[in-house]
């Protein structure tokens, strides 16, 4: 990717933000469930001597916060909007741009999260704030600040691979579905992962859905451990690649069909 | 009455029309149900009980959400899109029928998807919540009654559409209904507990009925029938009202 990817970004992001009425909704969508669940937890960890799975319910609330707004930050339909223009072959026009086809929709796509992605954020803080008080480390709370690009970029590009299966199946619309509910219990955005039952911890572990909530929430939970910004990196090159794979042998079977 | 039987039935033949969809989609519902299944055995087995609830109290109150949002959004699928309906002046062909408006576009699309959650809810009754005779009956009475609260909710605030010539409202009071519904009430005090029994009436969507399931008592079951009416009737006046200030924008498909 040259220039034009962080132009592509740029673009998108400014016309996204140009959109305050679809930001403020988005926004009113994620107080709300983050409230919901974090008051869950936090009443949870009240009633069971201040600690569930080795969180306080302060920690809990800025956990789940955190967690939720690196996933309300996305297009909650991504995957079944981009299997809708593989399958009504609107994606063919973008093919004839001399650039790479799922470059330019990730670049765009993660312009278009960043104004919900800074108002969640601002609005998690202060709503994590008054409800359970100030953060338990600030250091790892900036921490959590960069992570939360990453896991959105980790979930871009997940969304994507999973999506280029339309090209196969011709359907993506339920698809949606199952992924969302992977990533809220594999990737421990409702229950936290050290919550989950041994089997199901292990195989979290082995999956890159941690990276696109646990790792940011854990952070803002007061966990000082840089180490997990490198498994987001990583996961985001193995993600990144699935991606491009599945669009590049996509287009040319697209191309066969005759788009 | 004919009339809205009859575009019920093209509705359902529309759905039905490609199988491989239909059951695709209601599977899919269906296992994402079974998910919030596993969090809360996950969340229940982590910490017992909260606020008074336990594990098959809320598979209770998943029981009777998923059939009554199942019933909505699966048979009178347009109600959560009043909003967008009527800001897109998409309701122009209900207007030139001689039917009642409101009865036609409820009953004029019909969601695959949503008779999963309605499957969904049934078998989570029939094999998690101690069906008896007369738990079964109350179930059926208040899977009922949530199911008019949540509809007349969805008109109401879909119909501010008709007054502001947006739908967001209408999205995110859906959104909300929902989300709220899902949770045990009982976890929220004060102003917010208020306002799941007034202005977003998540708790009779859910909690009063399932309450009502494990406890019937007359005033609760009384409460219960007052909120659904109220709402019914709410929805009703203020989707007339606000029809009258509707002007057509020639779209005629999307109804």
């Amino acid at each position: 990717m040259s220039a034009w990817a962080p132009a592509a970004a740029r673009s998108a992001s400014r016309r996204a933000a140009r959109d305050p009425i679809a930001v403020a909704v988005a926004v009113g969508f994620y107080a709300i469930v983050a409230t919901v669940i974090s008051t869950l937890w936090r009443t949870a960890a009240t009633a069971h001597g201040g600690q569930v799975a080795g969180y306080t319910g302060v920690q809990l609330t800025w956990y789940l916060y955190f967690a939720e707004a690196a996933v309300t930050a996305l297009q909650q339909r991504q995957i079944e909007m981009t299997g809708d223009d593989i399958v009504s072959g609107a994606i063919a026009v973008e093919m004839l741009r001399p650039v790479s086809v799922v470059g330019l929709r990730l670049a765009t796509e993660f312009g278009r999260c960043l104004p919900r992605l800074a108002a969640c954020t601002a609005i998690g803080l202060t709503l994590a704030w008054i409800t359970s008080g100030p953060p338990v480390e600030v250091a790892a709370l900036l921490l959590a600040l960069p992570s939360l690009l990453l896991a959105v970029a980790c979930n871009l590009a997940a969304q994507h691979a999973f999506a280029g299966a339309a090209f196969w199946v011709r359907d993506a619309r339920s698809a949606w579905f199952l992924y969302q509910k992977l990533v809220f219990l594999l990737g421990a955005m409702l229950i936290p992962a050290e919550a989950l039952p041994g089997w199901l911890h292990s195989a979290a572990l082995a999956l890159p859905f941690l990276a696109m909530a646990y790792v940011p929430a854990r952070l803002a939970a007061g966990h000082l451990e840089p180490q997990l910004l490198l498994l987001q990196m990583g996961w985001l090159v193995v993600l990144g690649a699935a991606a491009v794979a599945v669009f590049a042998a996509g287009e040319r079977r697209l191309q066969v069909v005759g788009g | 009455m004919t009339a809205v039987f009859a575009t019920m039935r093209t509705a359902f033949a529309e759905a039905w029309a490609n199988r491989t969809a239909f059951w695709t989609q209601l599977a899919a519902m269906a296992l994402n149900d079974i998910v919030w299944v596993v969090f809360w055995v996950l969340f229940f087995g982590k910490v017992g009980t909260v606020a008074g609830w336990d594990r098959s109290r809320v598979l209770l109150l998943l029981a009777v959400i998923t059939t009554g949002a199942g019933i909505v959004l699966g048979l009178l699928s347009n109600a959560r899109r009043i909003g967008q309906l009527v800001a897109d002046g998409g309701i122009d062909a209900a207007l030139a029928l001689p039917v009642r408006t409101l009865p036609f576009l409820l009953v004029r699309r019909v969601d695959a998807v949503n008779f999963g959650d309605m499957l969904f809810g049934v078998t989570l009754f029939v094999v998690a919540c101690s069906p008896t005779p007369q738990r079964a009956a109350l179930y059926v009475i208040g899977s009922a009654a949530g199911a008019l609260v949540l509809a007349g909710f969805l008109v109401l605030v879909g119909s501010i559409a008709f007054f502001t010539r947006r739908s967001e409202v209408g999205d995110l009071g859906f959104q909300a209904v929902l989300l709220l519904a899902s949770y045990p009430v009982d976890i929220f005090s004060g102003i917010t507990k208020t306002l799941l029994y007034t202005a977003i009436p998540a708790a009779f969507v859910s909690a009063v009925p399932a309450k009502l399931i494990d406890h019937v008592t007359p005033g609760r079951l009384a409460e219960l029938l007052a909120a659904a009416a109220v709402f019914s009737c709410a929805a009703v006046v203020v989707f007339t009202m606000g029809l009258r200030r509707y002007t057509s924008s020639a779209i005629w498909t999307r109804a």
